[in-house]
């Protein structure tokens, strides 16, 4: 058997990693990863929106988004797959790819959880952050730039790369939509071996495994630096952070 | 019983008129009439949940009042404002919390050094050197690298103050700056609010260091139930409170 799955890989392993491409659109794993990285790059400046707009004092603000971010929440990703599949079409009058209808969904359910996650890191600051910036002179904006997001933000690094993490393996219902990733390259593997279905699919799991397993492993990492320096043991080595000085002609 | 309007108009660095707030039907500031002189330094003591720190946040807008007015250098603060103006007035006065609430992302010198640059436009280079001359003033030029979790209360403190004083305010707002310390770091920011007010610098100070109060204040407002209803030097003050809630409050204070 394991004799199987290394032949298996041999013969598919272009397919697995980029699907059809050149001759069809990219896809396999290539894809998996570009679709992930790019749903979590756009979820997360998109969800601090969302945490800016929950936290606001407007209620024409934060009502819509608490809606948004409940139902969100309250509904299995797949079906949320599915109605973007027959309401973008239908919104935008084109024929949208699958890849961007699963990349719009992903970025509004991820953003709607880290939008959860990033205002939970705003409240636990406490109130005496803001009123300290806004007291030396510095507007909401500037407070939440310069004191509140980058302390908010590096205390959240662990549960943004689990969320990664989880965007990873929430790609695989973009098969559904024929979005062609590595679970869909893994099926047109299985379709056209037919009698293997057992090695290809654990070749599927193993491989989602290894990255998601590794992502972890990081996060973990990631997650004893930031308790080791939060208790002021970890001094970081630089003198001035970069992003004290490089901007500083910036300011409006 | 209200603060003295003696002092000259021009002379008058902040002026409240009749200021009122509460809560729902809590009422917590009923009515507070008083004057700040430049270079004069207002203790204001009394007892605990008598409005005091609600009194010293309205006065750089920290809380917003129901009525009155609050004018600072003649600038009416409640006034509708832009947001501009109202970060240019907050970065006008110096504010110092219980609490520090120092940045805790950023070193001591860049605590001191950020709002200069962010709020003000003050080329980085100037801002940290003159960042590391306040930590010097306030003797903690050495640990200008440090990061707020590898100082003690007292140091937080200290770097706290010098962070408000970069802005270069004229006047300084302190709310209990000691109450969160342990005893033996009060004494070392005491002597940094004493050389400020030494230097002619207007301040403001909620506290219960009775020494200090007496050493340094020029006046001590006494509030209790969101009124001021003594306002006296300290000399009247430690040695004849007139009134009765006054008395009673330092006889608790010395017991
Ligand atoms: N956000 C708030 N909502 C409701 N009541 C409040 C709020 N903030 C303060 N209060 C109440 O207003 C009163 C005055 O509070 P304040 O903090 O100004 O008192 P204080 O004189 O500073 O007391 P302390 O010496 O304990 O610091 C208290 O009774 C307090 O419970
Ligand atoms: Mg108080």
């Amino acid at each position: 058997m394991i004799h199987d799955m290394i032949d298996i890989v041999r013969e598919y392993w272009l397919l697995l990693l980029i699907g059809q491409y050149p001759n069809g659109p990219l896809g396999g794993l290539a894809n998996t990863l570009i679709l992930s990285a790019l749903s979590i790059a756009i979820a997360f400046p998109f969800a601090i929106l969302l945490a800016f707009a929950r936290l606001s004092k407007y209620r024409a603000l934060r009502w819509p988004v608490t809606v948004l971010v409940y139902v969100t929440r309250g509904v299995p990703l797949l079906m949320l797959v599915l109605w973007s599949y027959f309401l973008v079409p239908l919104l935008t009058g084109a024929d949208v790819p699958s890849f961007f209808t699963m990349l719009a969904t992903l970025v509004v359910y991820q953003g709607a959880f880290l939008s959860e996650i990033i205002r939970a890191g705003i409240v636990a600051l406490g109130q005496g952050q803001m009123d300290a910036a806004r007291a030396l002179g510095h507007g909401w904006f500037g407070a939440m730039r310069y004191v509140i997001l980058p302390q908010a933000l590096y205390n959240m690094i662990p549960s943004m790369l689990s969320t990664f993490v989880a965007t990873i393996k929430d790609t695989t219902l973009g098969y559904v939509i024929n979005v062609p990733d590595l679970t869909f390259a893994a099926s047109q593997v299985n379709n056209q071996l037919l009698t293997q279905p057992f090695q290809v699919f654990l070749i599927l799991a193993l491989t989602y495994y290894v990255i998601c397993w590794s992502l972890t492993a990081l996060t973990n990492v990631v997650e004893r630096r930031i308790t080791r320096r939060r208790a002021g043991l970890l001094a970081p080595k630089r003198p001035l952070p970069v992003s004290l000085t490089r901007n500083a002609t910036e300011q409006p | 019983m209200t603060a003295s309007a003696s002092a000259p108009a021009q002379d008058q660095t902040i002026r409240l008129a009749d200021v009122r707030k509460s809560y729902g039907e809590f009422a917590v500031l009923k009515g507070i009439d008083a004057t700040v002189s430049r270079g004069e330094v207002v203790v204001i003591c009394g007892p605990s949940g008598s409005g005091k720190s609600t009194l010293i946040r309205t006065v750089n807008r920290l809380e917003e009042i129901n009525s009155g007015s609050i004018f600072f250098e003649g600038q009416d603060v409640h006034a509708a404002m832009s947001g501009r103006e109202l970060n240019l007035l907050r970065s006008r006065i110096g504010f110092v919390f219980q609490s520090f609430n120092l940045f805790p992302h950023l070193s001591a010198v860049e605590n001191v050094a950020m709002s200069p640059i962010r709020v003000k436009g003050v080329p980085a280079a100037e801002a940290h050197e003159k960042a590391l001359k306040l930590l010097d003033r306030v003797g903690l030029r050495e640990k200008a690298n440090s990061y707020p979790a590898q100082l003690s209360g007292g140091q937080q403190q200290r770097v706290a103050i010098a962070r408000a004083l970069a802005m270069e305010p004229p006047v300084m707002l302190f709310d209990e700056p000691t109450s969160a310390l342990d005893p033996e770091m009060v004494g070392e920011v005491l002597s940094v609010m004493k050389s400020l007010a030494a230097e002619g610098m207007t301040m403001m100070c909620v506290t219960h260091e009775m020494g200090f109060a007496r050493d340094v204040a020029d006046r001590i407002w006494f509030i209790d139930g969101g009124e001021i209803i003594e306002t006296a030097t300290p000399e009247e003050f430690f040695t004849n409170p007139r009134h009765p809630r006054a008395q009673r409050f330092l006889s608790d204070l010395r017991h």
